[in-house]
C-alpha cells in the first residue's frame, strides 16, 4: 500500500489543484463566452480579473475588515455582499468596455478589436497602478484558514472547498441560464448566426452587453476568490492569469462553457503535478506543451466547438 | 512638374551627349527642380548636361563657399571664447553625480532611501564649500518600469548619464541584473560607477570581462556591497547556527540574483553539515502560489531559504507558510527580503507576509550595519528627510563619498575639463587609495570590490513598532577576503 505521508501529500496536492483550477476556470469562462458570441479574444479579460481583486480589496477594507471573521453568520453576510458588489461593478465595467471599445469595431476587420483589447488591458493596468500604487497589496483574508478538516491524513483548509463550490455553482448557474432562459436562447442564437438572430427579433446590442456583463462578473468572482485565498494582489497579476485562462479556454474548446472549466482544472492540476515532481521552473513549458499536443490532435480543443448548442 | 529651365537646357545642347545621372521619360516625374539640376535628372527623351547648368552650379558653389567662410569665422569666434569660459569654472561650474536607481512603483521602498543617502552626501559637500571649487548637483534616473527594475531602461538611463558631460560619476544601480546591462555603457565611456547594493559575483570577479567589451582592461565599475559569493555562505551560517536549520528547502525566484544566491547558499549549507530537502524555482510574475511546492515536501523539511526578493515572492511564501500552519519552521533569506522596513510600510516584507506570519524570519544584508558613528549619520539623515535611514542609505552615502573624494583628487591633480575630471575620478577610485567613508576606511581593489566585506545578520520581531513588526540586528561579520568556512560560525 502507498506510504501514508505520500497519500497525505497527494491528497493535499489534489485540493491545491482544485483551488488553482477553480480560479482559472472562472476566468476562462468569461474568455470563452465572449469568444463564443462575437468571436473576439478579449485580451483585457485577465485585467478584469485583476480589477475584480482590487475592487473586492476596496470593498472589504472599506467595510473595515482586515483579518479572518470567525462568526459564520457574519462571514456569510460579508462574503455575500462582497461577491454581489464586486460582480456587479465588474459587470458594469465590462459593459462599458464593450460599449466604448468593442461595439464601434463590431464590423471592422478582426484585427482591430484585438488590438483594442490589448490597449484596454494596458489602460486598466495603469489605472489600477495609478489608483492603488505599484506595490503588492495584502488583502483581507476574511475566510479563516484556521478552519480545516482532515482527510486521508492531510489537513485541508475549508476555503479550498469553498472555492470549488463557488466555481461549480457559478458554472452550473451559467449553463442553466444559457440553456433554459430567454436571454440564454438569445445568446445562443447570436452566437450561431448574428444576422438571422436579428431577423428573429433578438436585440443584438443587449445580448452582447449581457454576455460581457456575465463574463466580467465571473472574472470579478475569480478576483475575490483569489484575494481571499492568496492574500496578496498586484496590478501586474492580470496578464499571466489571463494568458493561462485563455490557454485553458482554448484547451477545452473555445466557445464551450464546460470546456473552459475542464481546461482550467487541467491546467491547475498540471501546475500542481509539476511542483510535486520538483519541476516548478518548468510549469509554463509543460502547460503550453500540453496545449500544443492537444491542439495537434484535436484542433478545436478537447470538447470541441460545437456548431449548434453552446452550453 | 517640369521647369522651363530644363527645356532651355535641352535646346542648347546637342543630342547624344553622354551624361551622368538619372533619366526620366516622363516629364511629370521630375518633381523637383533642385533634384533635377544637382543629380542630373533629365526630363524627356534627350540626354544632356548643359553648359547653362555648369554655370548655375558655379554660382551655387560660390554661394556655398561664402556661407562656409562665414560659418568657419563664426566657429572660430566661438572657440576663441570657449577657453575663456573653460578657465573660469572654479567658482561657477557644476559637476553632476548621476543616480541610477529604481524609484517608482514597488521599488520605492528600496530606491528612495538609497537615493536619499546620495543626496545627503551631495548636500553636505556643497555646504562644505563645494568640491574642488565646483558645486555638486545630482542627475537622477529611474530604471523601474511598472515598479520593477528594468535592465533595458537602466542601460538607456546610463546612456543619458554618459551623454551628460557634467556627470563625472554615477551611483547605482540597485539590482545586479540591471548592472549587467549598464556596465558596458559606462565602461565604454570610462565613467566611474559605484553600486551600493549589487551583489552579483560576475559583476567584478570571474565573468566580468563580458561586461567590458569596449575597454576590457579598464575598470570603471565598483561597489561597496558584499558580493553573493560571500552572502550565500554567510546566510548558510546564519541558518545553521542562529536559526537552527538542518534540513532546508531552497526556493529561488529564477532571477540571476536568486539562482546565484541559492547555489552559493546550498553549497555552503551542505559543507556546514546540513541537508537540502529540495530545490525549486518559481517565477513570481507567472505564479504566486507556493502551496504546491511546500506541500510536495510532505513535511520533510525544517526550514525554508527563499533566494529572492520580497516583491518577487518572499512575502508571499511566508504568508502561505502561515496558511499551512508551519510558522515554526524558520524562513531565511538574503538582502532581497531583509529590507529592514517596519511592517505597514508600502511593499515591505513584513507588510506583504503579514505581521502575524513574520516571526521567525532571518535575513542577511550585504553590508556593514554598525557603522563607526551611526548616530551622526542617523541624525543628519532624519533631519533632512524626516525618517530613519534605509538599509542601503549609508552604503549609497559611502559611494557618493568615494566619488566626491575622487573628484577632489582629480581636480587637485590638474584636471580642468569635464572629460579630464571624469577620467581622473575613475583612475583615483582604482588607484588603491584609501577613502574615509561613513562605513569606515576602505579601499577599492583591482576588481572593483570593497576591502570591507561585511555581512549583517537580522531577525524579525513582530512586537516592534507597536505590533506592526520590524527587524532586529543580530550581529555583523567582516568576512575579509575568503568566503567563510564553518569555523567562522560563532
Amino acid at each position: 500500500m502507498l506510504d501514508d505521508t505520500l497519500v497525505a501529500t497527494l491528497t493535499a496536492q489534489f485540493f491545491n489543484g482544485l483551488t488553482i483550477g477553480g480560479i482559472y476556470a472562472l476566468i476562462a469562462l468569461g474568455y470563452t463566452m465572449v469568444y463564443g458570441i462575437i468571436e473576439l479574444i478579449n485580451f483585457a479579460h485577465g485585467e478584469l480579473f485583476m480589477v475584480g481583486a482590487f475592487v473586492s480589496f476596496s470593498v472589504l477594507t472599506g467595510f473595515g475588515f482586515a483579518g479572518p471573521i470567525t462568526d459564520p453568520v457574519t462571514l456569510t453576510w460579508v462574503l455575500a455582499v462582497a461577491f454581489v458588489l464586486t460582480m456587479l461593478l465588474l459587470g458594469v465595467l465590462g459593459i462599458s468596455i464593450e460599449r466604448f471599445a468593442y461595439r464601434p469595431l463590431r464590423n471592422a476587420p478582426r484585427l482591430a478589436p484585438l488590438i483594442t483589447a490589448i490597449g484596454v488591458s494596458f489602460i486598466l493596468q495603469n489605472l489600477i497602478s495609478a489608483i492603488y500604487g505599484g506595490s503588492s497589496k495584502p488583502t483581507p483574508q476574511v475566510f479563516p484558514f484556521a478552519w480545516r478538516f482532515e482527510i486521508l491524513g492531510a489537513t485541508i483548509p475549508w476555503i479550498t472547498v469553498f472555492i470549488f463550490v463557488v466555481t461549480v455553482i457559478l458554472t452550473v448557474s451559467l449553463s442553466q441560464f444559457i440553456a433554459r432562459s430567454r436571454m440564454g436562447r438569445a445568446m445562443r442564437s447570436t452566437a450561431q448566426d448574428r444576422e438571422a438572430a436579428q431577423l428573429m427579433g433578438v436585440n443584438i446590442n443587449v445580448t452582447i452587453a449581457l454576455t460581457f456583463f456575465i463574463g466580467s462578473a465571473l472574472a470579478g468572482a475569480a478576483g475575490i476568490v483569489y484575494g481571499l485565498n492568496y492574500g496578496t494582489i498586484n496590478f501586474t497579476m492580470g496578464f499571466s492569469a489571463g494568458l493561462i485562462a485563455f490557454t485553458a479556454a482554448v484547451l477545452g474548446g473555445i466557445g464551450n462553457i464546460t470546456g473552459a472549466v475542464l481546461g482550467g482544472f487541467i491546467i491547475g492540476f498540471i501546475q500542481v503535478i509539476a511542483a510535486q515532481l520538483g519541476y516548478s521552473r518548468w510549469t509554463d513549458a509543460v502547460v503550453f506543451s500540453v496545449l500544443i499536443i492537444v491542439l495537434v490532435f484535436r484542433p478545436s480543443g478537447l470538447l470541441g466547438q460545437q456548431v449548434g448548442e453552446r452550453a | 512638374m517640369s521647369s522651363p529651365a530644363l527645356y532651355r537646357v535641352q535646346e542648347e545642347v546637342p543630342e547624344g551627349v553622354a551624361y551622368r545621372g538619372h533619366r526620366f521619360d516622363n516629364p511629370s516625374s521630375c518633381f523637383s527642380w533642385m533634384v533635377a539640376t544637382v543629380h542630373g535628372c533629365q526630363c524627356g527623351p534627350h540626354v544632356a548636361i548643359g553648359r547653362t547648368r555648369n554655370i548655375r552650379r558655379k554660382e551655387e558653389l560660390m554661394k556655398l563657399r561664402n556661407l562656409g567662410v562665414l560659418g568657419a569665422a563664426g566657429m572660430l569666434a566661438i572657440t576663441a571664447a570657449v577657453p575663456a569660459f573653460a578657465q573660469s569654472p572654479a567658482s561657477m561650474g557644476t559637476l553632476k553625480i548621476g543616480i541610477e536607481l529604481p524609484l517608482s512603483g514597488a521599488s520605492v521602498a528600496n530606491g528612495e532611501p538609497t537615493k536619499n543617502g546620495i543626496l545627503l552626501a551631495i548636500k553636505q559637500a556643497n555646504e562644505a564649500g563645494g568640491v574642488g571649487g565646483y558645486t555638486l548637483v545630482d542627475n537622477t534616473q529611474d530604471d523601474a518600469k511598472d515598479g520593477v527594475p528594468n535592465p533595458e531602461q537602466g542601460a538607456a538611463n546610463m546612456a543619458t548619464l554618459v551623454a551628460d558631460e557634467a556627470v563625472v560619476g554615477v551611483v547605482g544601480p540597485f539590482n545586479s541584473g540591471v548592472a549587467r546591462f549598464e556596465i558596458p555603457v559606462s565602461n565604454a565611456a570610462g565613467l566611474a560607477q559605484c553600486s551600493p547594493a549589487n551583489t552579483g559575483v560576475d559583476l567584478t570577479k570571474e565573468g566580468s570581462e563580458a561586461y567590458r567589451p569596449e575597454k576590457p582592461d579598464q575598470r570603471n565599475y565598483f561597489r561597496v556591497a558584499t558580493p553573493d559569493d560571500i552572502q550565500g555562505p554567510a546566510a548558510a551560517a546564519l541558518a545553521y547556527n542562529d536559526a537552527g536549520a538542518r534540513n532546508i528547502f531552497v526556493v529561488d525566484d529564477t532571477t540571476a540574483f536568486g539562482v546565484g544566491v541559492g547555489d552559493s547558499f546550498s553549497a555552503a549549507f551542505i559543507e556546514l553539515g546540513g541537508t537540502i530537502a529540495g530545490r525549486q524555482g518559481n517565477d513570481y510574475a507567472e505564479n504566486q502560489d507556493f502551496n504546491p511546492m511546500l506541500t510536495a515536501l510532505g513535511g520533510n523539511f525544517d526550514s525554508v531559504f527563499f533566494a529572492g526578493t520580497q516583491t518577487l515572492g518572499g512575502g508571499q511564501i511566508r504568508k502561505q507558510m502561515g496558511q499551512q500552519d508551519i510558522l515554526d519552521k524558520p524562513l531565511i533569506g538574503p538582502d532581497g527580503i531583509a529590507d529592514l522596513q517596519a511592517g505597514g510600510n508600502e511593499g515591505a516584507f513584513i507588510t506583504l507576509a503579514g505581521v502575524e506570519n513574520s516571526g521567525n524570519v532571518w535575513g542577511t544584508t550585504a553590508g556593514i550595519n554598525e557603522i563607526p558613528d551611526p548616530e551622526a549619520f542617523k541624525v543628519a539623515y532624519s533631519a533632512e528627510f524626516g525618517q530613519d535611514p534605509g538599509a542601503y542609505s549609508a552604503l549609497a552615502y559611502a559611494c557618493a563619498q568615494i566619488l566626491i573624494q575622487s573628484i577632489d583628487a582629480a581636480v587637485a591633480a590638474g584636471a580642468t575639463d569635464m572629460a579630464g575630471i571624469r577620467e581622473g575620478v575613475r583612475a583615483n577610485v582604482f588607484s588603491g587609495a584609501e577613502f574615509t567613508t561613513v562605513l569606515g576606511p576602505l579601499s577599492i581593489d583591482a576588481n572593483g570590490d570593497s576591502s570591507q566585506k561585511f555581512i549583517s545578520f537580522w531577525k524579525t520581531d513582530p512586537t516592534l513598532n507597536e505590533g506592526k513588526g520590524g527587524w532586529v540586528f543580530v550581529r555583523q561579520q567582516d568576512f575579509g577576503g575568503a568566503a567563510p568556512a564553518a569555523s567562522t560560525a560563532p
